[in-house]
């Protein structure tokens, strides 16, 4: 199971720095919530989407609408029946089918919900999964919360194998106890043994850790030092963290 | 030398935190349930519940909100991170604040039942809520039963996996204080 979810690419985003993005990613998906008007919300999109064009190349781009496109033809299907006043587009005998008033209301949360998931994405995207953690670090994340953060990366892979064979085993026990057709009450059952079988084996190596973080001196009261730091990639991060400020204000005072 | 008491119980609710919350991730993406509707629910409630019953509110607000969180990251849905970390976090510590409030360490089966509801609540009417910001609260309504359904499973198989642990692996009750 691959926990990473750095892809490989070029451009600006890739040289900013992990704190200067995370703070202009803050303020963008707080800039889509302001009214502002509708076009610029597209406009904001359209931008997330050719740095992540430029960043990882057409296919790629396409990936977060595939993942919320379900939630697209909902939005579709359900908003425009919802608003049923203002000036008709679209009329089928006496049924009133489509108003302005839902057409742009369905623009904005579109425009909203693409925007978030692109600027979303493009963080995870662009920035490795240790540099955002060291980042919520510099944020003021306390040491063992990071500590937490970086042990459950470790161990994903480790249950999630783990788990994969105790299924594996149980499936061989199952289909020669419960031959047949199985209903959906018997699967919810059948996955109890091995939920059951995964929690223990990951429960059980739980002293193990907590003795190896004992050995590497955990809860001495001498204050800890970091290994790993983050540097400012592309300049200084003073800039950086300015620059980040200045795009949502300068957006948002073009776009009211 | 021998470490003091407190740095023992740092170091073993840090690792209890940590294992708990790569079991949500896992559960969250890939032990995943089919429904008579076609589709799938994950596993992750059950997690959350069962960290609830036996360990508190703070192990399963940690492990439940950051699990998730990481499971969004991980699976794609990075803008639903932030918004799962609060759902699941607040879901994981009512439910046990509740479940724990009279019966001391062991929950009782009808406080536990009553947590569990209250806690399909709060992450059906959280993902409403959040769904209702994100894409429109006439939109965010077709994800209610399947929340529903899953928080639904969650609550009793937690409950069910919570009493199996516990007879499978007694010495959890350490881990536990």
């Amino acid at each position: 199971m691959t926990t990473s979810t750095f892809i490989a690419g070029k451009g600006v985003l890739y040289r900013t720095d992990a704190r200067a993005k995370l703070l202009a990613l803050i303020l963008l998906c707080v800039l889509v919530f302001l009214p502002v008007s509708t076009g610029g919300i597209w406009i904001l999109f359209g931008m997330a989407w050719v740095l992540a064009y430029h960043a990882t190349g057409f296919r790629q781009a396409m990936q977060p609408v595939k993942s919320i496109l379900f939630m697209l033809i909902i939005m579709t299907l359900f908003t425009p029946f919802t608003y049923r006043e203002g000036t008709v587009v679209l009329q089928l005998g006496s049924h009133l089918m489509l108003t302005r008033e839902a057409l742009e209301n369905l623009s904005i949360l579109m425009a909203r919900f693409l925007s978030i998931t692109y600027l979303c994405t493009l963080y995870v995207w662009t920035t490795p999964m240790a540099d955002i953690n060291l980042a919520l670090r510099w944020y003021g994340l306390s040491y063992r919360a990071a500590l937490v953060l970086t042990l459950a990366f470790r161990f994903i892979p480790f249950i999630a194998d783990s788990f994969a064979m105790i299924q594996d085993s149980h499936a061989l026990r199952t289909s020669a106890i419960h031959a047949g057709k199985k209903t959906w009450k018997r699967k919810i059952a059948d996955v109890v043994p091995t939920v059951t079988a995964a929690l223990v084996f990951a429960l059980k190596s739980i002293p193990y850790l907590a003795m190896s973080l004992e050995h590497r001196g955990l809860g001495r009261l001498q204050k800890r030092t970091s290994f790993r730091h983050l540097p400012a990639r592309g300049g200084f991060l003073f800039t950086q963290m300015v620059v980040s400020v200045m795009i949502p204000t300068v957006l948002w005072v073009l776009f009211t | 030398m021998q470490q003091p008491l407190e740095s023992r119980l740092t170091a073993i609710r840090i690792a209890l935190t940590a294992v708990l919350t790569a079991v949500v991730v896992v559960f969250t993406l890939i032990v995943r349930v089919p429904t008579p509707i076609k589709g799938y629910i994950s596993l992750c409630d059950v997690v959350i519940t069962f960290s609830a019953f036996l360990f508190g509110p703070w192990v399963a607000a940690i492990a439940g909100g950051v699990g998730t969180g990481i499971a969004d990251l991980i699976g794609g849905y990075a803008q639903w991170a932030p918004l799962s970390f609060i759902i699941h976090g607040l879901q994981g510590l009512l439910i046990a604040l509740i479940a724990r409030s009279k019966a001391g360490k062991d929950a009782k089966l009808l406080l536990m039942i009553l947590a569990g509801v209250i806690g399909m609540l709060v992450m059906t009417g959280g993902y409403y809520l959040a769904g209702g910001f994100l894409y429109g609260f006439e939109a965010a309504l077709v994800e209610i039963p399947l929340n529903l359904m899953q928080s639904g499973v969650g609550v009793i198989l937690g409950i069910a996996v919570s009493k199996a642990v516990l007879k499978a692996y007694p010495p959890v009750r350490a881990l536990a204080q």
